[in-house]
């Protein structure tokens, strides 16, 4: 039974490690660039949605669970524009400078973005309002419980990961975005306008990460302006261990880490569960260095 | 050109630091606090600040100290022991002629060690790691009491009025929670209660539920978790999502309403919190008036005991300097052991400091959290 739980406990730590990886995993795969500042958006995503579903809950009737929609439209939007933006003013310009330049960019990027959310809401923890998403759950082979709220968590973000695996699998501007993480010189020679997919890369990367920031709120209840830091280094992790640049990858490596961490935990102890984690990735690092799924990063010199 | 420049600011960095200590010997009298304004302990350090502001300025309309007005230098250690060391050496840099600080017992252990060095008055209004004063630092002390003593009340009532039998202790790995832990433990043991659970998670996660289904899963009467609110509060709400039965009793560090807020009122509602007196249960006028007048100055009450004993350790140090008529670490510190006796503070009576720094006597008490998300004196406290 207990076993049971624990994966139960696990997949939903996952799930969230996965959404915030997609974000690493899509900047590294056109930029080969570790977007620090993934993490602090993801973050301002849970502050934004916060902002956004007080006021709708102000302006629309109470104690409905729908009125979460409009605060997710406000948030992913938002997010997606500031992700843009931060392509804009902090890498473009530096897109030649080579590799150090831009990570030390993104770090500061990182920072701005948390002092701005402590400065601007406060260094104690926020709460999203209680009641506001569906409560309850109901009981699995035995002992073993899932709630409402961790079958949407699941529901939302397989979505959400499957929409875009189709997104870039399907579409002329996936099929773009695959063609400029190969070489951005080729695929300008073929007509793509190389700026314009990154810029959809910080469009898509960021939005996702601000939902899965609010749902994330939605889901504990309280957070603060470190969320993003904790966060993001686990997602970071994630998307390297699946094989960064690969979206399969990383939502293999998210639900992974999720679940050994959670073992590791359930079993051992708590505090032990990050030694464990961390060994095993060194492990599967050692022999697969690419990460699990990762291979198109490998020929890439 | 370049080797004028720089003769001219080789000059000016030999005499700069002989300018400024000059302004030192007469002007203000300059007292440090060190609290987390950042972090995760940002809510005790920011009313830390508040508090002990309000005196200072109350201090200064009356006069100041000496017939010198108070300067008060804050500096934000973030709760990290490495910022709490580099902004340790600010303040003594700075000239302060005492510290208040720091929140946490993991930031003030490494900074209580430059203070020492720079023979300073410390004070700590919070830090309760048991350990900080048995380093025979002569001029450390708290306003707090020790989490020894907390230890053996949490045991007391775990088994005088919850009945316990088999109990779970829970910490975070932090000095002040593991402490706490290892003294409960220790007295519960020494009484015959059965520690059954014994482990830590780690407070940078928001996942508790794997911990919580092998809790869940282990019979226990009670657990004390002996962490901060933020994660107590996580605690709370994933064991009533996971739909267990837990009877949860809290240390003094969540005894904090934010608590109740990350928690959601259904979750936590029967949870038991060991603690010093909340502001508005210390029946002394002295506290009174305090929380009357932070209430006038900030528009609502200080929220934290913490808070008041911020404020308390400003109290004594002004009372020691006003006492002697210095502003000698040396002799303010002997003053304090020796001499001041059965003050009537803010946090309640302060009988005097024992040789090694520690606040003598004890106040603390159980509240448990009831329907309307208050924290209320549990009627039964143990002898």
């Amino acid at each position: 039974m207990q076993f049971i739980q624990q994966m139960i406990n696990g997949i939903t730590i996952g799930a969230f490690y996965a959404l915030v990886a997609l974000g690493y995993t899509m900047v590294y795969g056109v930029l080969k660039l570790i977007n620090f500042a993934h993490g602090d958006l993801f973050m301002w995503g849970a502050y934004l949605g916060l902002t956004s579903l007080n006021v709708v809950l102000g302006l629309v009737v109470q104690g409905s669970a729908w009125c979460i929609l409009p605060a997710v439209v406000v948030v992913m939007t938002t997010v997606a524009l500031a992700g843009v933006l931060v392509e804009r003013v902090a890498y473009r310009p530096l897109r030649t400078a080579g590799r150090l330049a831009p990570v030390i960019s993104a770090l500061g990027v990182a920072f701005i973005l948390q002092s701005l959310a402590r400065n601007i809401y406060g260094a104690s923890y926020k709460t999203y309002p209680n009641g506001i998403t569906p409560a309850g759950g109901f009981s699995i082979a035995g002992s073993a419980r899932v709630s409402v709220m961790q079958i949407i968590v699941l529901v939302v973000s397989f979505l959400l990961m499957g929409a875009l695996y189709l997104f870039i699998q399907r579409t002329r501007i996936g099929t773009a975005m695959r063609a400029v993480s190969l070489n951005h010189d080729v695929s300008r020679l073929m007509g793509i306008d190389v700026n314009r997919i990154i810029a959809v890369v910080f469009l898509i990367g960021p939005g996702l990460g601000g939902v899965a920031g609010m749902i994330v709120g939605l889901y504990y209840g309280s957070f603060d302006f470190t969320l993003g830091w904790t966060y993001g280094l686990k997602a970071f992790i994630a998307a390297i261990l699946g094989g960064i640049g690969n979206i399969p990858g990383a939502m293999l490596g998210g639900m992974l880490l999720g679940i050994i961490e959670t073992l590791g935990s359930g079993y051992i102890s708590p505090q032990w569960k990050d030694v464990i984690a961390y060994v095993i990735l060194i492990v599967i690092l050692i022999f697969r260095p690419t990460g699990l799924l990762g291979e198109r990063v490998a020929e890439k010199v | 050109m370049f080797k004028k420049l720089a003769l001219l600011f080789f000059v000016l960095t030999l005499t700069l630091p002989t300018l400024v200590s000059c302004g030192q010997e007469k002007g203000t009298i300059k007292i440090g606090l060190e609290a987390p304004l950042t972090g995760d302990y940002a809510y005790e350090g920011q009313g830390f600040e508040k508090a002990v502001r309000l005196l200072v300025d109350q201090t200064n309309e009356a006069g100041g100290l000496l017939g010198r007005q108070v300067e008060l230098i804050v500096e934000d250690d973030a709760g990290d022991p490495t910022q709490a060391a580099l902004v340790a050496q600010r303040l003594v840099d700075a000239g302060v002629v005492a510290v208040i600080g720091a929140y946490n017992s993991t930031a003030t252990e490494p900074a209580s060690e430059i203070y020492n060095e720079a023979g300073l008055l410390h004070i700590t209004p919070s830090s309760t790691a048991t350990r900080l004063t048995q380093k025979g630092f002569k001029r450390f002390f708290r306003v707090c009491f020790l989490d020894d003593r907390q230890g053996l009340f949490a045991a007391k009532f775990a088994k005088d009025v919850l009945g316990v039998q088999n109990f779970g202790i829970l910490h975070d790995n932090s000095t002040y929670a593991q402490g706490l832990a290892e003294h409960t433990k220790r007295y519960a043991e020494e009484m015959g209660i059965n520690v059954a659970f014994y482990d830590a998670i780690n407070p940078e996660d928001t996942d508790f539920t794997p911990i919580l289904t092998n809790i869940g899963a282990a019979d226990l009467d009670a657990v004390y978790f002996t962490g901060y609110h933020a994660q107590g509060g996580l605690l709370l709400k994933q064991t009533g999502e996971l739909g267990l039965d837990i009877t949860w009793m809290m240390g003094n560090a969540c005894n904090n309403p934010e608590l109740i807020q990350i928690a959601g009122l259904e979750n936590a509602v029967g949870t038991y919190v060991t603690t010093e007196p909340l502001p508005k249960d210390l029946e002394y006028p002295e506290a009174q008036q305090f929380v009357a007048d932070f209430e006038a100055a900030y528009g609502e009450p200080p929220s934290s005991v913490w808070w008041q004993m911020a404020g308390e350790a400003f109290n004594v140090i002004r009372y020691a300097i006003e006492q002697t008529k210095s502003t000698d670490s040396k002799v303010l510190a002997e003053f304090l052991h020796n001499e001041a006796k059965d003050l009537n503070g803010i946090t309640g009576p302060i009988l005097g400091w024992d040789e090694k720094g520690d606040r003598l006597g004890t106040i603390h008490v159980a509240y448990v959290i009831d329907e309307n998300g208050e924290f209320v004196l549990h009627p039964e406290q143990p002898e």
